[in-house]
């Protein structure tokens, strides 16, 4: 059990889980209103076709988005305050899954799509996963099934492996199945308000001839694709999950040059996305 | 501990905020919403939604509620908003640039766009070729750039200069808002034969698509240089202010009327005898218009001892087996065939009792041909085997060269850059600093002259007479005088007389002026001699007996040498009295001027010394 004394300062945790469950929710309103086979005309059909269903599924993505956002600061917060005294090391290590399980949901949400930039994400996903030495191939069919075969997987683990996955973890790691009733409220009201007033991207149907980008969260990746091997795109995230798991076990100054060394990479992520946004998709 | 209290009520606040705007929001999109319907062609396109009046659709094999309108203007046709379904638009569907998204798509013209892309409509090989050997900048008139090349290139020289600003507008991959007025078509690409203009008072209704393509969309790219639509139509371009100007060209342009070719006073159009290759290609990308066609005169008048070829069992053209089985047709594989000369069947050519409507003067003949616009059959003769066509000597001619009644000339032109001038470059899409001016002392129509190109005898016109004064662009000027060949398509039933050929000047590449076949040799004498060359006619190409041959267009094409030329005014002297090809002297025409000379023969006439010492062949 967390110690509400030596905890982080801030309950960006328990809002990560009001915004999970918010995010969940509302998936399971919107699955009813998905066809993984006619994936851009059920999405496009969200978008415009169906009374309020745009509204959910902006709710749905910047429940997601807040997930992610509260994740992150959760961590930086933890790590601020010394996670090593907070967490043992078995913990630590599972809750370190929770960052890139978000960002794979997320992927997964963004190729459900069915857009040009979906389409286009999810072949370089699957390139990616394949440069996995011996695990590789099998990797990309398990997770997004064999090329050419639509969006069945991809949408089985985006509303189930993922989101049970990370339920269990968040709930595991926070010592509770549900949100507070505040975070719950934060969570919905402020998904609600920007789901009112901002819509939700869609990209293209056709490749349009000006390069196409991923999610936001991955751009820093895609720019480094431009100029460095695919296998980058799964070493790096495997070296900052690393570097956060590794926090658990060092002090002093192996932990400066932990963080330094995640730091380094960060920027160079940053770097990268600046990069590839002023000279244009890839 | 206040913030916080006060972080609920102001989410609430804002979630109330974001709600009256989703409100507004949810009320736009319903009333967006178009009440047409939702699927074409079993397939979801909502497009129609909004877009169901049937003046947008095409009609036909593309008619809107068949296709839809995403399979060929692009665009998002699973969008419920417009701004989600005009992403991506293409307003000129067959446009090259997007044409494999488009006609070239899976499952409608792949195989027609492959052909096309590398087509010479599209890539204009021979003209850059030509004109960059013209300009100096190439060895040979033989080349590969392509149009697609040289308007991507960054620095022009003089000649890709030249081309961008006055050739590329009729190139198919220009599109129409980066083109001027020489293809008055409404779109690009594709489009630019199979879309039709609009007519008078049809704005906003959408052009009709059709596979057959009538004689007005030729015209654009084919009503200048060689002009070959005009001549057909029996119309020649004239210059502004001449006086023998009787009409005016679909685009203004002043012009006289001339006879029409025999093919075109018979009601055929273009397509009836140009092929799917001959226009579209077959894949292969060719140098120049002659090696790319491949329809022939013998196609339909071969010979008439000739045997009827393989038939339709033999053919192997998919797109042809295609086009029959669209239009309802079907061929027995042991039905004759008359063929390209690269082995395509003419479809619409069939022994004259295949047709079911084959009586009347069709029936006359044993072959016919069908238009293929619209139907109407036309009797197919036999080249006949009389002494016109078995004339010795007269085996390298091809048909043209009797059977081109004339050829539009525009016998001088001087091209020159004006530094101060403003002109579009097709390249870059908008008007830059200087411009290239042709100006041509005359326009007019004539009988051809012959030439010499491979093994063949084949008409030529004045084509390149020219200065290329470039100083605008830091080059020196150049000279050519280059004869272009050319079918005309000026074909007429009568052939050119013998008189015409041996003994006009014209014929021979002499130009204009006066031929003396007299007892002291045959003499020339230009009407209009050129400036610093020698008894060579101003719209000639070379002088009488001259020390080499002129050169052409084209690597391979030249004029009549010294020795060919006297080949053909030694019968001219024979012409005013032996003016039938029955004639006998013509079965052994060497051996009657011998006989002559040796005063064997009963003629009286005292033929000049020179006709002896030509050496025969």
């Amino acid at each position: 059990m967390i110690e509400p004394a030596a905890g982080p300062r801030c309950r960006c945790g328990d809002l990560a889980l009001g915004f999970l469950a918010v995010t969940v929710l509302s998936g399971v309103a919107l699955a009813p209103l998905y066809r993984p086979e006619a994936a851009l005309e059920s999405v496009e059909a969200i978008e415009a076709g169906l009374p309020w269903a745009w509204l959910l599924r902006a709710v749905h993505g910047f429940a997601a988005l807040g997930f992610l956002l509260a994740t992150v600061a959760h961590l930086v917060d933890a790590v601020r305050a010394g996670g090593r005294e907070r967490l043992p090391a078995g913990p630590w290590w599972r809750s370190t899954l929770l960052l890139p399980l978000a960002v794979l949901a997320m992927l997964g949400g963004f190729v459900l799509r069915g857009d040009a930039e979906s389409l286009a994400a999810l072949a370089v996903w699957r390139g990616v996963l394949e440069t996995i030495p011996l695990l590789g191939a099998p990797l990309a069919t398990l997770l997004l099934g064999p090329p050419g075969a639509g969006f069945g997987a991809v949408t089985a683990h985006h509303a189930g492996t993922f989101s049970l996955l990370l339920w269990l973890i968040a709930a595991d790691h926070g010592r509770r199945m549900w949100p507070t009733g505040r975070s719950w409220a934060v969570a919905l009201l402020s998904s609600a308000a920007i789901a009112g007033v901002v819509p939700l991207p869609l990209g293209p149907a056709e490749p349009t001839g000006v390069g196409l980008l991923g999610p936001w969260y991955l751009l820093g990746l895609q720019g480094m694709l431009l100029d460095l091997p695919p296998a980058t795109a799964w070493l790096v995230p495997v070296f900052l999950a690393g570097g956060v798991g590794a926090l658990a076990h060092v002090q002093g100054r192996a932990r400066t040059a932990t963080l330094a060394a995640l730091g380094a990479l960060l920027a160079a992520w940053v770097g990268w996305t600046v990069r590839l946004l002023l000279a244009g998709a890839g | 501990m206040t913030v916080r209290r006060l972080v609920l009520p102001l989410l609430l606040a804002a979630a109330c905020a974001g709600l009256v705007v989703a409100a507004v929001r949810e009320s736009r999109r319903a009333a967006e919403v178009g009440e047409g319907p939702e699927r074409a062609g079993g397939r979801v396109e909502r497009c129609l939604v909004c877009h169901d009046d049937p003046d947008e659709s095409p009609g036909g094999a593309h008619a809107a509620d068949a296709l839809g309108c995403e399979a060929c203007h692009l665009g998002n046709r699973l969008a419920y908003d417009k701004r989600r379904a005009h992403a991506g638009l293409e307003r000129e569907p067959g446009a090259l640039d997007t044409v494999d998204r488009t006609c070239g798509r899976s499952g409608c013209h792949v195989r027609e766009v492959e052909r096309v892309t590398r087509s010479l409509m599209a890539t204009g090989r021979g003209l850059i070729a030509v004109d960059r050997w013209v300009f100096g900048e190439a060895p040979g008139p033989d080349g590969t750039e392509t149009f697609r090349e040289l308007l991507a290139v960054a620095r022009p020289s003089p000649a890709q200069d030249h081309l961008r600003r006055l050739c590329a507008g009729c190139h198919l991959g220009t599109r129409g808002e980066n083109r001027d007025d020489a293809v008055s078509g409404v779109g690009s690409g594709c489009a630019s034969c199979h879309a039709a203009r609009r007519a008078p008072g049809t704005a906003g209704r959408h052009e009709p698509i059709d596979a057959r393509v009538p004689d007005e969309r030729c015209r654009g790219g084919h009503s200048r240089s060689g002009r070959v639509s005009l001549s057909y139509a029996g119309l020649v371009e004239l210059r502004p202010g001449d006086p023998a100007a009787t009409t005016r060209l679909y685009d203004g342009r002043p012009a006289a009327a001339a006879e029409p070719d025999v093919h075109g006073e018979q009601g055929m159009s273009c397509v009836d005898c140009h092929t799917i290759p001959d226009v579209m290609g077959d894949g292969r990308s060719y140098a120049h218009e002659e090696a790319q066609a491949e329809a022939t005169c013998e196609g339909c008048h071969p010979p008439a001892a000739a045997a009827d070829g393989a038939p339709w069992g033999a053919a192997g053209d998919a797109l042809v087996r295609d086009l029959l089985r669209l239009r309802g047709e079907a061929r027995g594989p042991l039905e004759p065939a008359r063929w390209t000369r690269r082995g395509v069947p003419l479809w619409n050519v069939r022994p004259a009792h295949a047709f079911a409507g084959g009586d009347g003067e069709a029936a006359e003949a044993p072959w016919a041909l069908a238009g293929k616009l619209d139907g109407r059959l036309h009797p197919l003769r036999p080249t006949p085997a009389d002494a016109d066509h078995g004339l010795r000597g007269h085996e390298r001619l091809a048909c043209v060269s009797c059977h081109a009644a004339w050829a539009p000339s525009c016998a001088t032109c001087h091209t020159r850059f004006d530094a101060a001038g403003r002109q579009w470059d097709f390249g870059r899409g908008a008007e830059v600093s200087g411009a290239w001016v042709e100006e041509s002392e005359r326009f007019g129509w004539g009988p051809p002259a012959l030439a010499v190109l491979g093994d063949r005898i084949v008409p030529a016109m004045p084509g390149m007479i020219l200065t290329v004064d470039a100083a605008g662009t830091g080059r020196a000027a150049l000279e050519r005088r280059l004869f272009a060949a050319l079918d005309p398509h000026a074909t007429r039933r009568e052939s050119r007389s013998c008189a015409s050929c041996h003994a006009e000047p014209v014929a021979l590449g002499l130009g204009s002026g006066t031929l003396d076949l007299g007892p002291g040799g045959p003499r020339f004498e230009p009407a209009e001699p050129a400036a610093g060359e020698a008894g060579v006619a101003a719209d000639g190409w070379v002088a009488l007996f001259p020390s080499r041959p002129g050169e052409g267009t084209r690597a391979g094409l030249r004029s009549l040498d010294a020795a060919e030329q006297r080949r053909v005014v030694r019968v001219g002297t024979c012409v005013p009295c032996h003016g039938e090809s029955s004639d006998a002297i013509y079965g052994d025409f060497g051996g009657a001027v011998g006989a002559l000379f040796a005063g064997g023969s009963a003629c009286t006439f005292r033929a000049p010394e020179w006709v002896r010492g030509t050496a025969e062949r």
